[in-house]
């Protein structure tokens, strides 16, 4: 059996540069398979208030984005992907994936590429694969069947599967339900996000078959209460829950 | 011989997995002061948010769902309208479900009663809801009452005072009623603070409910517009294609009115998402022409912006329909799921003025003898226009089409809607 995935996200510089690095100089060790870092945008369409809140703060106190991703990837081995979204970037798309290449970022994830641009969905990724940036995407269970088997087909490193319609609010779903609905479709590695602060949920998850789950929110909740270490902390602890499967 | 047991579906039917393109996702506004999809855990029963967002194709109906259905008379008659086709001297075959045939009068009830039974499991006491015309409102008092809960109902003002029999059923069945805006809330507080007499609207009723239940921990049943609300509804669709399979028929032409959206998609969707039928035609009301001049946008289902955003054709939250105007389908905006197959060109729209719906509804009560819903009238208008098409090229296709309610608690409606076609 493979090795199930640890994709771990933070805001980019939360809470501060220092901390933040911290961070990311450690998640390895602790059992973190592939990076997310999310740039602030100006409007977090999918993200719920704890991560918006993230946005806020960062964006405040960070001029130069770039410089600091350039840096995580001088420090840290694992796969580095950009989330944010890509209204915000859909005019000056090549631009964006030229900085992204500079700062050695190894893919982007666009949470609206699928919804919002679904018309022009494959135009783009054509455009980020030819820059040699990988294109991660993101699916939900809003989404017909037959655009999540081709997406599957499309995705590098892994298929997201954003289970809530938000990120961080545990909306009450049936977790193994919709892993079930479309495990038979997808080809790729499929790693589920959105609200899995639960062990009890983690576990449903894999058991029906996830090949990894994203965290994120509980993540900037235990830096808030904990810090850094807390955070750290908590990744061991999923990182055991997945050693299991 | 088949029997009613076999005819009603054991599951419900979600289109989402079969839609041609996904359907954008519930949102906070941008920099929202609060989230609205948090809100939603303290706003709905929690097995109707699950069932919002855990999209499957096919949701097991609980038995004791399915039993309640079959105690108000599911399956609902699909009949087919003889005489409608003779007056039109039509080739087509035409016929209708028929949903005023549940107690209430309408389909409203097929929703719910899962909800109040889901709430009523969860340990809640009280549920709370908006209502226009009445149908709802009576829906969720006699489900309401089914499962003992107390129900407060805010009734859209112009309607409390025009529907005063629709508050004496809901009251028979033990709910409170209340004419909105009222001063029990603060968003209705607000309104009446702008104008004292205002008659009030779909979404400012269903803002006052949502705050009601907030500010009681009580709990919030929704009448349309949420996909969890179309699932629900999809056993009309799926008991029609049981029932049409049994009379060896294939349907060519599908037609609903289009107040939120829940009749359409309940009747048509488990045709659209295994590809019976060749035509769907979602019809709503000139007076209120969400299809015509609605936009497709991001919008608040309720006038507070208590819901979270959803996109959908609208023609704005603070839309109040015209006051002189007895046609039903006042709702502002049109459901998620149905917006995107319209824009889609799946699903083809009408709109037809409240004179039309009237001379319609009238054939059909000449010919069949049910005065329908004036909200029914709408998809009858759109059947009889299909049929007599139908004359012109002596196409023999069958045409299906959902009567949602029937209209004896609207002849109050009929009443003004006479007076205002003899004027002309």
């Amino acid at each position: 059996m493979s090795k199930k995935y640890l994709v771990a996200y933070m805001t980019l510089g939360y809470p501060n540069v220092n901390d933040f690095y911290k961070f990311i100089d450690n998640i390895e060790d602790f059992g973190v398979d592939i990076l997310e870092i999310g740039i602030p945008p100006k409007y977090a369409k999918y993200d719920g208030p704890v991560i918006r809140k993230t946005y806020k703060i960062v964006s405040n106190n960070i001029k130069n984005y770039y410089e600091i991703l350039y840096e995580v990837k001088q420090r840290i081995k694992i796969p580095v992907v950009i989330l944010t979204y890509l209204e915000e970037y859909v005019d000056k798309l090549g631009d964006f994936l030229l900085k992204l290449k500079e700062s050695r970022v190894d893919g982007v994830l666009f949470p609206d590429l699928l919804i919002d641009y679904v018309d022009e969905y494959e135009k783009y990724v054509n455009l980020i694969k030819n820059e040699g940036i990988k294109t991660v995407l993101f699916t939900a269970p809003l989404m017909p069947d037959d655009l999540i088997i081709k997406a599957s087909k499309l995705t590098d490193l892994f298929l997201y599967y954003g289970v809530r319609p938000t990120t961080g609010v545990v909306i009450p779903i049936s977790i193994d339900s919709l892993i079930n609905r479309i495990r038979t479709m997808v080809q790729s590695k499929l790693v589920v996000g959105f609200g899995l602060n639960s062990i009890e949920d983690i576990k449903k998850a894999m058991s029906v078959g996830a090949d990894g789950i994203a965290v994120g929110t509980s993540l900037i909740e235990e830096v808030d209460k904990n810090g850094v270490n807390g955070a750290l902390e908590l990744i061991k602890k999923l990182r055991g829950v997945l050693d299991e499967y | 011989m088949v029997n009613s047991f076999d005819i009603i579906p054991k599951y419900w039917y979600n289109i989402i997995p079969d839609l041609p393109k996904p359907l954008p996702p519930p949102r906070d506004p941008q920099d929202a002061e609060f989230s609205r999809i948090d809100l939603l855990r303290k706003i709905l029963p929690k097995e109707v948010l699950r069932q919002e967002f855990t999209i499957e194709r096919f949701v097991k109906i609980p038995d004791e769902v399915r039993d309640r259905y079959i105690n108000i008379g599911r399956p609902t008659p699909l009949i087919r309208a003889r005489r409608l086709e003779e007056y039109l001297k039509t080739p087509a075959r035409i016929y209708f479900k028929y949903e005023g045939a549940t107690p209430t009068g309408s389909h409203k009830i097929n929703t719910a009663i899962p909800q109040a039974y889901f709430a009523a499991n969860e340990g809640v006491s009280h549920v709370t809801t908006e209502t226009g015309a009445g149908q709802w409102g009576t829906a969720v008092a006699l489900a309401a009452s089914m499962y003992d809960l107390e129900s407060t109902i805010f009734m859209v003002r112009v309607s409390y005072e025009h529907k005063p029999m629709r508050r004496t059923i809901m009251e028979l069945y033990g709910a409170k009623v209340h004419a909105s805006p009222t001063d029990l809330t603060e968003f209705g507080r607000k309104i009446l603070k702008e104008d004292s007499r205002h008659p009030g609207s779909l979404g400012i009723a269903m803002s006052e409910a949502i705050e009601y239940a907030l500010e009681n921990n009580y709990r919030y049943l929704v009448g349309s517009v949420l996909d969890v609300v179309i699932l629900h509804q999809s056993i009309i669709g799926m008991e029609s294609i049981n029932q049409l399979e049994a009379l060896g028929e294939e349907p060519d032409t599908i037609i609903g009115c289009v107040g939120g959206g829940s009749n359409f998609g309940g009747f048509t969707y488990p045709f659209i998402g295994t590809k019976r039928g060749k035509k769907y035609i979602a019809v709503g009301s000139s007076e209120v022409p969400k299809f015509s001049k609605g936009k497709y946008e991001y919008d608040f289902p309720d006038s507070a912006g208590l819901l979270p955003l959803v996109k959908m054709i609208t023609l704005g939250k603070d839309f109040i329909p015209p006051p002189i105007y007895s046609g039903g389908l006042r709702y502002h905006g049109v459901a998620p799921t149905l917006s995107l197959l319209v824009k889609e060109k799946v699903v083809e729209w009408r709109e037809y003025t409240e004179e039309e719906i009237y001379n319609s509804a009238k054939i059909f009560m000449k010919t069949q003898g049910i005065i329908p819903a004036p909200e029914s009238a709408h998809a009858i208008k759109a059947a009889i226009d299909e049929a007599l098409e139908a004359k012109k090229t002596n196409d023999k296709k069958v045409i299906l089409v959902n009567v949602s309610g029937h209209g004896l608690l609207d002849l109050s409606n009929y009443e003004s809607m006479k007076n205002r076609v003899m004027k002309k």
